[in-house]
């Protein structure tokens, strides 16, 4: 028996993040573990008229690879993945695993290798997303190996997932088209600031914003969402930042990391569990040292910690920071194979100053930022 | 630690069915079911040099399309399919049933529609494969489905596949390669003959193979293997056929079939249970009315009836012939939407005669021919 929430959470994304229109070419994206989901968006995506089709992929696979591939085996895109990719009109990627750990002992060198040579891929897809030509959204089916993460009941972490995503409602659709206006309101205020200062416990980070511009994250691209995001300026960072929740990167965990900032780049980084792993992630190109995204966590339906980025950057009353790529929409530059967010918890006694104003005490805006009009039209978002 | 069975089945798919070797696109095509099977093929194909891609099929996307989609989404092909079909260099497809009879429901007609718009895909795959540049081997992981089909325990069922697949002997592919010797012999000398005559229960059918190649199936285009296929005369076939064992096709079951052909083509067509859907299939297109392979089982392994035409169509001691399209690289020329095999029992009270002399009788051919 299909789990109702499933089935609007598939419908949320079908009608809501991706906006299917008949004829359009869609690729699911997942691992044989979030099945149900999978089938769900296929059928949502039949009704809205679409040609969907599935990319479902064997968990255990990815570390056989990086076992006994050699160089150009790791490397190696089979070449219709190229013309696939031109001639999609929207992908849904369900990130779930049986094992979130599973890559733990891998090489990272050849991990690294690997990631690099899909970067390619990746960054063609992204081009398309940007222009306008495709959308994308990720999204995530609670399993065991998640909910263990989360030190949950799978039933417990199931409730999480969905309220997050407000698919344990009637009607989600009109609720993320008030968060849309809400967070757009917001962006709008942010636009204006030129610094940020983020002061709590071992932090006090001032960040350069200046020009840059605040995106909504409204559930277009990832679902569940909440947060307001820019990429700050690159060579203005000044000063140190704790993150007390554990930084997680491709499914190795990193306590209590501590950086001091210098003209933008990071010139001292440690940590109490996992400070090599950190320390060579860092050296992994010259864009890995600097800031490439700040953002608002606004989800307050996320209150808690459950070491998935997906839902963690989004926690209502945290801010993170990312170190490596930019996002160029928000009008940032810097490159990097990395993009790795960092989650700062301000919900007991920080602060955020903006231009030297207080805005932000104790995970909450001071002030509301009210939206412009009524709720915005589909379409026009992101 | 991988199950030795596995590592052994990936062995002889990757190294003897497909030799995989340095650079080869190998898709491997499955479910979630054949988990442990899947990752011993993708370790085997990457330790050859290969490059393996899984794509996994889940249960419920072909009746969510077949159900509720509109006739352009019906005819559809993604480019993921579209890509495949050109650029596989091997592709293994391992079978792996979570309901073997999930498509019962289903509109035949929509079936129709479907599989007439895969047609194009399908004869490219075959194509690629009759000129050697795609080597692809089918194959089956056991399941409770498949085990249920073949009224088995799991456990009975595995040991079944696997002994059908020569993989509890020590040396598997130097069995096949045995096989594949007798098998040869007798493709050779069918080769020679001008015309066969079936006769057994309910059946007394007549098939021209004059000028066709016979084709040794020795493990390496299915896996279980045990057979020897030729393409018939498209015109040649007359007679009455009764298919004894049941046959599944496309997600549902068609129970005692039995078939008249005049001038090839079939003229009365009945079934116990499903001839609806049968009437689809023969209505399908041109060719679907027309047999496009005649084979020979032998593969002594497998004796007893499971439901599964995998296996069902190497019991030593039965024909199976299939409707609709031919194998090219058989001289065959039918054209079809369809391909149906349909498994005819030998065992009783049957013989065969070629040119007509008898060769075969009570699932065996006489001693001393080839």
């Amino acid at each position: 028996m299909t789990d109702a929430r499933v089935t609007r959470l598939a419908d949320l994304i079908v009608d809501y993040s991706l906006e299917l229109s008949p004829g359009q070419v869609f690729r699911i994206d997942a691992h044989e573990v979030g099945a149900p989901l999978v089938l769900a968006l296929y059928r949502a995506a039949i009704r809205a008229g679409a040609y969907p089709y599935t990319s479902v992929g064997l968990e255990g696979t990815l570390e056989l690879l990086l076992e006994h591939g050699s160089d150009e085996q790791i490397e190696h895109i089979a070449p219709q993945q190229w013309d696939e990719i031109e001639e999609i009109d929207a992908i849904a990627t369900i990130w779930s695993e049986s094992n979130t750990r599973a890559l733990t002992r891998v090489d990272p060198t050849r991990h690294t290798a690997y990631l690099a040579a899909q970067r390619r891929l990746h960054n063609r897809r992204w081009e398309r997303i940007s222009a306008e030509e495709m959308r994308w959204c990720g999204t995530l089916f609670p399993t065991s190996a998640h909910a263990q993460d989360a030190g949950m009941s799978l039933s417990a972490y199931e409730d999480f997932v969905f309220s997050a995503c407000h698919a344990d409602t009637v009607k989600p659709v009109e609720h993320w088209r008030l968060v849309a206006s809400s967070l757009q309101a917001r962006a709008a205020t942010l636009g204006s600031v030129k610094e940020l200062r983020i002061v709590g416990p071992d932090t006090d980070l001032t960040v350069s914003v200046e020009g840059r511009k605040w995106i909504a994250a409204d559930g277009s691209y990832n679902m569940p969402d909440g947060e307001v995001f820019t990429s700050p300026v690159e060579d203005a960072t000044e000063g140190e930042i704790r993150y007390t929740f554990p930084a997680i990167y491709h499914g190795r965990e990193v306590e209590d990391i501590r950086l001091r900032f210098e003209q933008g780049r990071v010139v001292a980084a440690e940590a109490a569990r996992g400070g090599d792993y950190l320390r060579t992630l860092l050296d992994m190109d010259d864009g890995a040292r600097i800031l490439g995204e700040v953002a608002f966590g606004l989800n307050y339906e996320i209150d808690r910690f459950t070491r998935n980025i997906l839902f963690d950057e989004k926690i209502g009353g945290t801010m993170h920071l990312a170190l490596g790529s930019a996002f160029a929409q928000a009008g940032g530059s810097n490159t990097s194979g990395l993009h790795w967010d960092m989650i700062c918890d301000l919900r007991a006694d920080g602060e955020v100053y903006a231009d030297g104003d207080l805005v932000w005490r104790a995970g909450h805006f001071l002030h509301e930022a009210v939206p412009e009009s009524e709720p915005i039209e589909a379409g026009k978002r992101g | 630690m991988a199950d030795p069975i596995h590592e052994r089945f990936a062995e002889v798919l990757v190294d003897y069915s497909t030799s995989v070797g340095k650079g080869d696109l190998v898709l491997i095509e499955s479910t979630p079911l054949a988990a442990p099977l899947i990752r011993a093929v993708y370790r085997r194909v990457v330790q050859a040099g290969g490059h393996p891609e899984v794509r996994l099929g889940l249960d419920g996307v072909a009746e969510a399309l077949l159900s509720a989609g509109n006739d352009a989404q019906l005819e559809w092909t993604s480019p993921r399919l579209r890509g495949d079909s050109e650029q596989a260099d091997v592709r293994i497809a391992i079978e792996a049933d979570t309901n073997t009879r999930g498509l019962t429901g289903i509109d035949p007609a929509r079936q129709a529609r479907f599989a007439r718009a895969r047609t194009s895909l399908r004869d490219r795959t075959m194509e690629r494969a009759a000129r050697g540049e795609l080597r692809r081997v089918v194959t089956a992981f056991p399941t409770h489905a498949s085990a249920q089909d073949a009224e088995m325990s799991l456990a009975e069922y595995e040991d079944f596949v696997y002994r059908a697949g020569f993989l509890n002997e020590d040396d598997p592919v130097s069995a096949w390669g045995a096989l594949g010797e007798t098998l040869t012999r007798l493709a050779d000398w069918l080769g020679t003959k001008r015309e066969l005559r079936v006769v057994t229960e309910g059946t007394d059918l007549t098939v021209g193979v004059e000028g066709r190649t016979w084709i040794p199936c020795d493990g390496k285009e299915n896996f279980p293997d045990g057979e020897v296929f030729t393409g018939p005369v498209e015109t040649s076939v007359e007679g009455h056929v009764r298919f004894s064992f049941p046959a599944p096709h496309a997600g549902r079951l068609v129970r005692d079939i039995e078939l008249r052909f005049e001038g090839g083509e079939v003229v009365e067509a009945t079934a116990a249970e499903g001839e609806a859907f049968l009437r689809e299939m023969l209505a399908m297109d041109e060719g679907s009315r027309r047999l496009g392979e005649f084979a020979f089982g032998m593969n002594e392994a497998v004796q007893e009836f499971t439901g599964h035409t995998l296996f069902d169509e190497k019991l030593g001691g039965t024909v199976h012939m299939a409707l609709g399209k031919a194998y090219p690289e058989s001289g065959g020329k039918n054209e079809s939407a369809l391909h149906w095999d349909l498994v005819c029992d030998l065992r009783r009270e049957s013989e065969v005669h070629a040119d007509g002399e008898l060769v075969y009788r009570n699932g065996a051919f006489l001693p001393g021919l080839f």
